[in-house]
Order: C-alpha cells, then sequence, then structure tokens
C-alpha cells in the first residue's frame, strides 16, 4: 500500500501563512473575554459589552467606511477620467516615467507632506499670509487634524489614484479597448456611448476587485490618519492601537474586542471576494 | 477658435507629481523656517553634513532599514516561489489561496498588536530579528499570491517534458524553471523589499523604538517638531524607490490585470 508523504511545501504553507493569522486572532479572542491578559480573572463578557454599548466601534468604523469610500470612489473617479482624456499623452517618454513617481512615496511621508503644506503653519498658510488672506495663522482653516478629515482624504487620494490611472492604462491596452471602441463608433455608437458602453463597463469589470481591496486597505490605514487625524472619532487602526497600548488595563481587552471585530469584518470581506467560483478578473 | 486645454492640466499635473520631491529637499536643506516667512532665513547643507556626520543616527537607521528589506526581500521572495509551487499546483488550491489572503487583507500594526505577544515570549520583541520576521510573516503571503498565475500548465508541462528526457529535480530547475521565472523573481523581490522600506506601523510595535528604521526616524522627528530632520528622512526614504523606478518601472508597479 502506498504511503502518503506529507507535502511539505503545504506544512511549510500552513506554518508561515495560516498559523501566525490564527495565533493572532486567538490570542486577541481570548484577551476580548478575559480569558488571558495582566489583571483579567477569567472569562467575562464585560469588554464587549463595554465596547458595544459606548459606541466607539461603530463611531469609529463608520468614520473609516466614509473616508475610505470617499477617497477610493474620487481617486476612481479621477483615475478614469485621467484615463480617457490623457492616455494618448501618458505614453510618451517622459510622462510615462513621471506618473509612476507618487508610488515611491510611502504613506508616512504623504501624512508628513500633507501636514508641512496644509496644517496653520504650513506653505499653503505662508503664502495665504504674504498675500494678505489671513493676518495670524489661526485665521487658516483646519485642513488637517480636521473633524472632515480633509487632510486624510487627500494623502488617500495622492497615494491611491496614481496607481489606479495605471492600472486603467494597463486594461485599456489589454483588453484592447481602443480597437473596441473603434468597433463600436462604426456600428454607429456615439461617442458617449462608447464610454458609457465600452469604455466603463469593461474597465470597472476587470478592476472591481482591486478596487474593493483599495478599500479595505484604506479602511485600516494607519501612518495617514496618525498624522494627520484628530482626536476622535479615529479611524479602526489608530483606535485599536492607541486602546491596547493604554495603562488602562481594561482598555487593553477592549483594544482587543476592537481588534477581534476588525479582524471579523475582513475575513468576511476576503471571504466574499475570494470565495464564489468565478472567472477570474483579478490575477496576480 | 477652440482652445486647446490638455497640454495645461498635463504641465500643472507634472508640476504637482515633482513638488513634493522638490520640496522635501528644500525642506531638508532649509533651518530656522518660521510662520510667516515664505522663505527660510537659512538655506544650505547644514542639516545633511549633521546626517553624514552621524549625530542623529539617520546613516545608521537608513543601513538598518536597508538589512531589514533586503533580508525581508530575499526570504520571503524565496519561500513564495518555493511554496506557490506546492499550493497552486494543489488540488485544494483554491482554499488554500483563500487562507492566504486572510494575513494579506490585514492592516499590518493591528496583525503585529495581536502577534507581539508571541514575539514576546520567543526574544523577538524590540530587536531586528523580530521586525525581519514580523515583516516576513506579512510579506510572505504577498510573494506567494504573486506567483499564483506563474504555476499554470506550461510551466507544468516543461516540467514533465524535461523528467521525460530523463532530467532530476535540480536541473528542472537551474535549466528550466528558475530562467522562466527570472523576470518574475526579479519583480517579487523588489516589491517585497518596498513592502519593508515602507513599513511603519508593524516596525514600531515589534521593534518598540529600539530598531529605529528610517520610517521610525520620520515619525519620531515629526513627534519632537524637527521637520527638516523629518524631510530629509524622508529624502533618504524616498530616492531609492525613485532610482529602482529609473531602471524598471515593473519593481515598482506590477501588472495586475
Amino acid at each position: 500500500m502506498k504511503t502518503k508523504k506529507p507535502n511539505i511545501g503545504i506544512v511549510l504553507f500552513v506554518a508561515i501563512g495560516v498559523v501566525p493569522f490564527a495565533a493572532a486572532f486567538v490570542y486577541a479572542l481570548l484577551y476580548s473575554f478575559g480569558i488571558i491578559g495582566v489583571a483579567n480573572q477569567g472569562f467575562t463578557l464585560r469588554f464587549w459589552e463595554s465596547v458595544l454599548a459606548s459606541g466607539t466601534f461603530f463611531k469609529s468604523l463608520g468614520y473609516s467606511v466614509v473616508i475610505a469610500l470617499v477617497a477610493v470612489s474620487l481617486s476612481v473617479g479621477g483615475a478614469l477620467w485621467v484615463t480617457l482624456k490623457f492616455r494618448r499623452q501618458l505614453e510618451k517618454r517622459i510622462l510615462s516615467f513621471v506618473i509612476y513617481l507618487p508610488l515611491a512615496i510611502p504613506g508616512i511621508v504623504t501624512g508628513f507632506f500633507t501636514f508641512q503644506l496644509f496644517s496653520k503653519g504650513g506653505f499653503f498658510a505662508r503664502i495665504s499670509h504674504k498675500l494678505g488672506f489671513i493676518t495670524e495663522a489661526s485665521q487658516f482653516p483646519d485642513l488637517v487634524n480636521d473633524g472632515l478629515a480633509v487632510g486624510i482624504i487627500l494623502s488617500f487620494i495622492t497615494m491611491v489614484m496614481p496607481f489606479f490611472v495605471l492600472l486603467f492604462l494597463n486594461v485599456y491596452k489589454n483588453e484592447r479597448i481602443e480597437e473596441l471602441s473603434i468597433l463600436a463608433q462604426s456600428l454607429g455608437a456615439n461617442s458617449r456611448q462608447v464610454v458609457h458602453c465600452v469604455f466603463l463597463p469593461i474597465l470597472i469589470r476587470k478592476t472591481w476587485v482591486l478596487i474593493i481591496l483599495y478599500f479595505i486597505f484604506l479602511l485600516g490605514a494607519y501612518e495617514v490618519p496618525l498624522i494627520l487625524g484628530q482626536e476622535s472619532p479615529q479611524m479602526l487602526s489608530v483606535l485599536i492601537i492607541q486602546e491596547i497600548k493604554q495603562y488602562d488595563l481594561d482598555k487593553i481587552s477592549e483594544g482587543y474586542v476592537v481588534a477581534v471585530l476588525y479582524t471579523l469584518l475582513v475575513s468576511v470581506a476576503a471571504l466574499a471576494l475570494f470565495l464564489p467560483k468565478r472567472k477570474r478578473a483579478y490575477a496576480s | 477658435m477652440r482652445v486647446n486645454w490638455k497640454p495645461f492640466v498635463l504641465s500643472l499635473a507634472v508640476l504637482l507629481i515633482l513638488f513634493p520631491f522638490v520640496y522635501l529637499v528644500f525642506l531638508s536643506l532649509a533651518s530656522e523656517w518660521r510662520f510667516p516667512e515664505v522663505w527660510p532665513s537659512y538655506l544650505g547643507l547644514k542639516n545633511w553634513v549633521t546626517v553624514f556626520g552621524s549625530e542623529t543616527g539617520l546613516l545608521r537607521s537608513f543601513f538598518s532599514s536597508l538589512l531589514i528589506s533586503l533580508s525581508v526581500a530575499v526570504f520571503s521572495t524565496a519561500s513564495g516561489f518555493m511554496i506557490s509551487k506546492a499550493v497552486f499546483y494543489h488540488p485544494k488550491k483554491r482554499t488554500l489561496t483563500l487562507l492566504a489572503y486572510f494575513p494579506y487583507i490585514l492592516a499590518p500594526v493591528v496583525f503585529a498588536a495581536c502577534l507581539s505577544f508571541f514575539f514576546l515570549k520567543m526574544g523577538l520583541f524590540g530587536n531586528m530579528t523580530g521586525v525581519v520576521v514580523a515583516q516576513f510573516i506579512i510579506a510572505f503571503p504577498y510573494a506567494l499570491l504573486f506567483f499564483s498565475s506563474f504555476w499554470n500548465e506550461k510551466v507544468k508541462s516543461y516540467e514533465d517534458l524535461v523528467a521525460t528526457l530523463g532530467g532530476n529535480k535540480w536541473q528542472t530547475y537551474t535549466k528550466v524553471v528558475l530562467p522562466l521565472a527570472k523576470g518574475l523573481l526579479m519583480i517579487c523581490f523588489f516589491q517585497t523589499f518596498l513592502i519593508s522600506w515602507f513599513e511603519y506601523g508593524l516596525t514600531s510595535i515589534i521593534g518598540i523604538g529600539k530598531v529605529q528604521t528610517l520610517t521610525i526616524k520620520v515619525f519620531m522627528f515629526i513627534k519632537e517638531a524637527n521637520y527638516y530632520y523629518g524631510a530629509l528622512s524622508c529624502c533618504l526614504l524616498i530616492f531609492p524607490p525613485v532610482v529602482l523606478l529609473y531602471f524598471n518601472k515593473r519593481y515598482v508597479f506590477k501588472k495586475l490585470v
């Protein structure tokens, strides 16, 4: 009888790719129920009740969802417009290099740069003062660490939009949208119909998984809201880390409750995105 | 007459893209630039000279970041490539791929916060090895998923052909598989290098401020309100990827669709 040898590749995959995630989740879960933790004395639901009753999680989730949604919508919309209007020019030698440059800037630098430009003592405040629009720094509008998260959204757009421009330019070429558009026009479609029935459906259908993935990435973004966010409400990752790093031991357990809720949320999103059997639109 | 507005919009876009690079270099050269001055009272190489004199440890941070990122890139690319073969030739590859997406999609900083207990117990807290291991855990799923399209029927047929012609496993890899995957391996190496190079949240949790990579330094200078050194750290952080871009755009942007 043939004995089945364990597949060493799969064993390593489980050890590196699955075990750390499972361990992290189980640890956070046990901590959130008070089973482990420095001052915890056994199973309790009080941390969960406290988090759910205070509404901090839901406020932070709502705040993060709105910010991520606005940033992704504006980025995708802007990138579609740029692709539609400028694709020929963007293929030229110098521009084809320049449009890649924003990808060299990480989140922490984007956050720092946005702060330098839009804070009350920043570049635009100085220009406004010079032009006589303001006489004191405090008169400059709140564009960073503000309630409307203008700075965060602006940073997210400058980080995400260049990626989508490059992505759409790639899809445009690979899917031969140019040829399909010419075909549609020769069959009598006007330019509006070409955009609505050829350009947009193909680009969106080929990239929707990535658009949702970017929404999820922004939902969990840390560096930018850490630099440009306000005290309350905070984006999810900032809230989780702030609670976990607190000296108040009850707050640590509550931080793990939020971490568990967030992990469950993104895990459900991953299941919904990658579990259904379908033709692969997204291939790495 | 209809005015062609596209050149103006494009010129503006180019200026906007180049502006952060120019501004950060400018800020790194400035000193004593107080509100409401539009031009700094000092502009020169003072900050850069101080850095190269290692007073702030920035140069050390640069080399620490380089060492960490190179290690993460080497380990995650090699293991991602080898293990992805087992995963994507497996009958249950859809389930396994799905499992790889969980750590990929989770915010690294939250992942690190939940893993920190285990790092503490294993003596990997607050040292460079711990940071490399933690970054490897988040770069590995990326590398694994990166090679998903490589292990296809065509490559399998080549492997079968080498076996039929009497080649052993070593020859299959050195003569066929690795030459075929060379381009992808290079891209994956640089992409995982950048994941590590740009990482802040996870490094701050596992390194607890003792492992001072460039991103940690940037944040430290922001907190100290030392924006000139902050800008200088930003320059050190963004120019290596620009050099990579110059050599090959695909090192920084992978065609995903």
